[in-house]
């Protein structure tokens, strides 16, 4: 016994250093990322202190570009809006009033704006903190979206805050599709360069160019389709040459993120059931 | 001032910095200053290896709160505090004389100093970005962003260092 105790003694530090080190690798690898609890994200209560007070003074850098972009796609809305009401109004006149149908595509859809008080882009997992929580709306699982285009998917929430996985995270994977065509790929990132995604899984058939929108596909019940999500840029085969993988300039600026709207889809719960009872049957 | 509280202010000025500031600065895309493992390489000697463990653990922790990496800084920063010891015996035959001093700029000489930080902040960056790259797996951006880490972190850490009141002292 006592021989044992001596030894325990003697090699203290190597037993100490093995504990934390199991330690550190359960927290690395031991919990599924999507049910990760909240004290240990930057939702707890400590690090949203820290956060608001950071973004309370960064958040006037940007504010600069973040109007100038508002007023851009305000702009562009309103001339949509424009279009959308003249060719309402002609159908109407072809049709007669009344039997237009109300759109209900985009009535499930309803969204809270937040605002980014920790974002980051130089690490490879990448997730951004807001300061919606639970008692405003916000559930795992919303998407996310800023006045360019997809940000990201909810992963945490607290009361007051919530954690997101961005798009620049190789863990989210994107459902799209170029806007014209019906085929989809998804997007995940390479963790290279965060103004860059990659578009997988195309087939080689489908027709696009470089200057191409790439817009969400609406099959995940996460995002609306026709959601922004950039640009092509580039494209090149992949290793088993029936597909296409199509390098997208990502349409959001990652670097300044200023307010977001976070998507709520009242009918997320219905479209989910019965995606898990097909996959039962 | 007393030795605990001043540690602990380093602490939690450590984690601000590193949360607010360090975290934000990405030069040319890849290099990351870790300046809160300053406060590891800066614990006193007298300090026994279970305890700055112990301390490092606590650190790299609250660091992977911020960060949403549970587990990723914690466990280089226990690795970080396991070598410290052994590395400064492989770097100076007589480890006797520092062995009750705080490591800093004036008590090493820089040229033991300047090995001691780099070779830590090294092993960090590595330990770091290896665990971070289990996700994802690029070798050579691994090497560019553990080497371009680790001269920023040791540049910003030396700086830090010569800012501190004994730096200071050494000069006038």
């Amino acid at each position: 016994m006592r021989n044992l105790i001596n030894f325990l003694l003697k090699h203290s530090s190597w037993i100490v250093f093995i504990i934390y080190a199991v330690l550190c690798c359960l927290l690395l690898f031991g919990r599924n990322p999507y049910q990760r609890s909240v004290y240990f994200s930057s939702a707890n209560r400590v690090a949203v202190v820290v956060y608001d007070l950071q973004s309370e003074v960064t958040n006037y850098l940007g504010l600069r570009k973040a109007n100038r972009e508002l007023q851009l796609r305000n702009g562009e809305l309103e001339m949509e809006v424009i279009n959308l009401k003249a060719q309402l109004n002609s159908y109407r006149a072809a049709a007669g009033a009344d039997t237009i149908p109300f759109d209900s595509v985009l009535h499930d859809y309803d969204f809270v704006v937040a605002r980014v008080v920790n974002n980051s882009v130089a690490q490879i997992n990448n997730y951004i903190t807001i300061d919606k929580g639970r008692a405003e709306g916000v559930a795992q699982g919303m998407g996310v979206v800023d006045q360019n285009g997809v940000v990201g998917i909810i992963n945490v929430v607290g009361e007051h805050h919530a954690v997101a996985i961005s798009v620049l995270n190789p863990k989210l994977r994107l459902s799209c599709k170029v806007k014209g065509s019906d085929y989809f790929g998804s997007l995940v990132w390479d963790a290279v360069d965060p103004h860059y995604a990659v578009l997988e899984e195309m087939p080689r058939h489908v027709e696009f160019a470089p200057g191409d929108t790439i817009i969400t596909s609406g099959y995940s019940s996460v995002f609306p389709e026709g959601l922004m999500v950039g640009v092509v840029s580039d494209y090149k085969k992949q290793r088993d040459d029936n597909f296409y993988a199509l390098r997208v300039a990502l349409s959001p600026d990652f670097g300044c993120l200023g307010f977001v709207r976070i998507i709520s889809n009242s009918q997320k719960e219905e479209q989910e059931r019965l995606e898990k009872e097909a996959r039962y049957e | 001032m007393n030795s605990w509280l001043r540690f602990l202010l380093l602490f939690v000025v450590m984690v601000f910095l590193q949360v607010t500031v360090g975290n934000s600065i990405h030069l040319f895309g890849v290099a990351i200053p870790f300046l809160y493992i300053y406060f590891i390489v800066r614990l006193p000697l007298s300090l026994s290896t279970n305890w700055t463990m112990t301390v490092a653990f606590l650190l790299g922790l609250t660091i992977d709160v911020f960060c949403n990496t549970p587990g990723m800084n914690a466990l280089s920063c226990v690795i970080v505090a396991a070598l410290r010891k052994w590395l400064l015996k492989l770097y100076t035959p007589r480890v006797e004389d520092y062995a009750e001093v705080e490591p800093s700029i004036r008590n090493f000489g820089l040229s033991l100093y300047v090995r001691y930080t780099l070779t830590l902040s090294f092993c960090f960056c590595l330990t770091l970005f290896l665990v971070e790259s289990l996700s994802f797996f690029d070798a050579g951006r691994l090497a560019l962003r553990v080497f371009s880490s680790t001269i920023l972190t040791f540049l910003v850490i030396l700086g830090m260092d010569s800012l501190t009141k004994s730096g200071r002292e050494k000069r006038s």
